[in-house]
């Protein structure tokens, strides 16, 4: 009997919605899991006396340097940004979140070429009788490029808490004597901790998925090998051993971070008073704000002129009619599956807010699944399961459509949106998890309390509360799906071309000056929504509280 | 509550009618095609293929592998009628896996010479690479250059650059290697050849050029049509790079040059056959493969097609003396040895 009554209680809009969505997103993955327990083939064994120990070093050094450098550059600017006044500050504040437009497969094309002997930069060193010996394609290289074009995930998540920190903290710190660098490291720096970790893990999940220029340079990290254990070996359980290998890795790093975390919270639910922005004095005035212009300048301009200078030579004979509809595919498909992801990945985070019970906590573990595993492998893993879908349909098909060809689901565009969906879910989830740990549970419980149902509370109270961490998940969402490579290749329907693809097809024949005019619209589309979302007329948050 | 649950169901239900519409057949007016080849001048002869007899081309086009593995996922229930790749390794692959069915048509060969397609008529050559050296005529007397093999000796050591060893193209090469000297020697060439490199391998094939004219290296292993495209590059600097460097077709003593293919077939569960066959027939025409030689600088499998300039240029050359099937067969044990010796 109680245990029937909890199980109503129990059962609402976010459990059936999150308990559902985990199940679409493990039964897939099922699929391809099997493969580890079959015995090791040969081609494993090859891998692991030959190659393993250099994919789990140069994995580890490559995530390592990405998260220290992109986790400082981006502390270190939305600390400048939003605690000193400083002539170009407002434009900065959202420039920097910019070089996010520039899918890294992009900048690494792009750099190489610069620094390439027909290269804009070595051309110029030659005109004064100069020779660079700058080798891009390394892995410090690869390195580079990541920070560049990922520490703005650092920076939104980090600027965010910090603009909601309030002043008292350290205005208190200071008065009790700490200098500025102790109340610095022992006062904003762990409140910050959530955000710096968020962003940074971000960074580095993304940094694990990226194949594109991992391939190019030949930085042989565990994207890569899982490709060429597919491809080159021909061997599809021994690229899943690897994404298993991989897997742990991801799973290891989340935990140490929960781990170091502990028990601690990070809610505060302190009067929040404004920070006021000192000006800069002295040599600061411009060393500070012209460091992150020289960001600017290395994470965005410097690409961006290039592909404009390819542009000119090629958009003669690249810019077409065909141009609308890309363009028109990029932003249906994106938004389509942004919405879809945001608002599951919302439900499940109010599924899993207060107590945790072992449930949920899986539950969350395997809605993160998406993130660790490679695009080609979820690609293998939902085309399967599509046609399982469309065989199980097929009946139902048939009443509408007599003639109808069994596979429907999997030659529409449902099949992309939903891998989508499942590889975008853990970006989702973690900034809105991020903005649910800034607000806390008291004004949900308040409202609960005051017999609101939960939708009503979440629509009226939850979401004006997170509203600015659900646009910045909005946004991340959105500039990850109109770049993606991998999925967007396989699983799209027939003659169904994205801005991202068409970038694709003259990169890997090696045409970088053809790519240029859809690479543009591509960070131009990016761009603008990022404007759009930071020059949103700022209206207080107000909540309305019905009495009864 | 009850409102979302309504607002859910008729999403779904909107969903199924609107995908059945997109399932509707069509009767044998349009032919699907997953391919790896995806230049500009492909889409034009699609296109003109389409005006020609009123079949719609539907395109799909992606990597080698995906797409392979894409057709064996959906089974009996593909839409692919013809698959195109650029590698005669992977076909073979594709055939192996048996996706591929074999076709009977008298115009296929007659245009195409039986070395370049398949023994068991499951898949025909389109077009013809040759991976040939692309060196530099300050610092390398072409006298000097003979074979692949002989870049592997003390002299050569610091100067020769490729691409890696996943490249599709060099893990070919050393497949036709292991069926041209057997897999000790082809072991030897490969462990020579790394200890040759100028650099540890990145890049593309164009990159590797630019590296020899920047002074990195002497020689280069690439395909010819990146010279190709590169003289007609939209960047007047790529040019001066192509025009700079001397071609040298090797082995043309002895085991010849290799070469390498891109090919198509029809899929096993095509369901326009008809279609298929007469789409890749379209693409062995003396139309199509002057497209192929003079857009892209391929060298037609079709004999009867005239050449375009550059490659009349190159002049006639030797090809290893190899049916392309084999290098489908050894590309495994290709990678192997490439890893042990480590090429990277």
């Amino acid at each position: 009997m109680i245990f029937g009554r909890r199980l109503k209680n129990s059962i609402n809009l976010f459990s059936v919605v999150s308990v559902i969505a985990g199940m679409l997103i493990i039964v897939p993955m099922l699929n391809i899991l099997v493969e580890l327990f079959s015995p090791a083939s040969d081609t494993w064994r090859h891998i692991q006396t030959h190659l393993l120990r250099g994919y789990i070093v140069n994995t580890l050094l490559l995530i390592g340097f990405v998260a220290v450098f992109s986790a400082s550059i981006g502390l270190f600017t939305a600390y400048v940004v939003t605690r000193f006044d400083f002539k170009g500050r407002r434009l900065l504040s959202w420039l920097l979140i910019l070089p996010l437009a520039v899918p890294s497969y992009i900048a690494a094309y792009t750099y190489a070429d610069m620094l390439s002997y027909t290269g804009t930069f070595s051309r110029a060193l030659r005109a004064i009788g100069l020779r660079h010996g700058i080798n891009i394609m390394t892995l410090p290289g690869a390195v580079f490029i990541f920070v560049m074009t990922l520490y703005p995930y650092v920076y939104m998540m980090v600027k965010s808490a910090l603009e909601k920190q309030s002043a008292s903290f350290t205005e208190n710190a200071r008065l009790l004597g700490a200098s500025k660098f102790r109340s610095f490291f022992t006062i904003v720096l762990p409140l910050l901790r959530p955000a710096l970790v968020a962003g940074t893990l971000l960074v580095v999940l993304e940094t694990l998925n990226d194949y594109g220029v991992v391939a190019y340079f030949n930085v042989r990290v565990f994207s890569f090998a899982i490709f060429d254990a597919w491809e080159r070996l021909g061997d599809i359980s021994a690229a899943i051993r690897l994404s298993a290998v991989l897997m742990v890795i991801v799973f290891a790093i989340i935990f140490l971070e929960r781990f170091l975390r502990g028990k601690r919270r990070y809610t505060l639910h302190v009067k929040n008073r404004p920070i006021l922005r000192k000006p800069l004095v002295g040599l600061n005035r411009y060393l500070l704000p012209g460091s992150l212009w020289l960001i600017m300048l290395f994470a965005f301009f410097i690409p961006l002129f290039q592909l404009f200078y390819y542009a000119r030579l090629t958009y003669r004979h690249v810019l077409d009619i065909s141009f609308i509809y890309l363009v028109i595919n990029s932003l249906t498909l994106a938004i389509t599956a942004t919405f879809l992801t945001i608002l599951i990945a919302l439900m499940i985070a109010n599924f899993n807010r207060g107590r945790q019970s072992a449930f949920k906590r899986g539950l969350l573990k395997v809605t993160n699944l998406g993130y660790a595993i490679p695009g080609a492998v979820i690609a293998i893993a939902v085309i399967v399961f599509f046609i399982d879908i469309d065989h199980a349909l097929y009946p139902l098909y048939r009443l509408f459509n007599p003639d109808t060809g069994r596979l429907v689901l999997t030659t529409s565009l449902a099949m992309l949106t939903f891998a989508f969906v499942l590889r975008f879910m853990a970006i989702g989830y973690n900034s809105i998890e991020a903005a649910y740990d800034k607000v806390g549970e008291k004004f949900t419980e308040a409202a609960y309390s005051l017999n609101h149902s939960k939708v009503s509370t979440l629509i009226r109270v939850d979401l004006p509360l997170i509203k600015s961490g659900l646009i910045s998940a909005a946004i991340i969402v959105f500039i990850d799906i109109i770049k993606e490579l991998p999925l967007t290749l396989i699983l799209r329907p027939t003659n169904y071309d994205t801005l991202a693809s068409r970038v694709f097809r003259y990169a890997r024949e090696e045409m970088l000056q053809e790519s240029a005019v859809p690479s543009l619209f591509l960070i131009a589309i990016s761009t603008l929504l990022i404007y759009i979302l930071t020059h949103q007329k700022k209206k207080g948050v107000r909540i309305h509280v019905r009495k009864s | 509550m009850k409102k979302m649950i309504l607002g859910l169901s008729v999403f779904t239900m909107m969903l199924v009618l609107a995908a059945c519409q997109l399932g509707t057949g069509d009767g044998g007016k349009s032919i699907t095609v997953y391919s790896e080849r995806h230049y500009d001048t492909d889409q034009l002869l699609f296109d003109m293929f389409e005006d020609e007899t009123g079949i719609e081309v539907r395109v799909i086009d992606g990597n080698a592998d995906q797409l392979i593995n894409r057709l064996d996922s959906e089974g009996p229930d593909t839409q692919a009628d013809v698959l195109i790749i650029a590698d005669a390794g992977r076909l073979h692959r594709a055939k192996a896996m048996d996706l591929l069915q074999a076709v009977h048509s008298d115009v296929l060969n007659e245009n195409i010479p039986a070395n370049y397609r398949d023994a068991d008529a499951m898949w025909f050559g389109l077009t013809k690479r040759a991976r040939v050296l692309v060196y530099h005529p300050d610092r390398v007397d072409p006298s000097d250059l003979s074979t692949y093999e002989a870049l592997t000796g003390p002299a050569w050591e610091g100067r020769v650059v490729t691409r890696t060893s996943t490249n599709i193209y060099n893990q070919s090469l050393m497949a036709s290697f292991i069926e041209i000297m057997g897999e000790e020697a082809a072991k030897d060439f490969a462990a020579g050849l790394v200890d040759s490199f100028a650099r540890t391998p990145s890049g593309n094939d164009r990159d590797q050029a630019k590296y020899v004219v920047e002074g990195g290296a002497d020689v280069a292993i690439m395909n010819t049509y990146y010279i190709g495209r590169m003289l007609n590059s939209s960047d007047p600097f790529e040019q001066e790079v192509a025009e700079t460097v001397g071609v040298f077709f090797p082995n043309q003593e002895t085991t010849g040059t290799h070469v390498n293919v891109s090919a198509a077939g029809v899929t096993k569960h095509a369901s326009n056959v008809e279609g298929a066959i007469k789409f890749i027939e379209f693409l062995s025409s003396e139309t199509a493969q002057g497209l192929f030689s003079s857009a892209n600088y391929e060298y037609p499998v079709n004999e009867r097609v005239e050449m375009d300039a550059l490659l009349k240029e190159w002049g006639a050359f030797v090809a290893q003396d190899i049916n392309l099937s084999v290098l489908g067969e050894h590309s495994y044990r290709a990678a192997i040895i490439m890893d042990e010796v480590g090429w990277e």
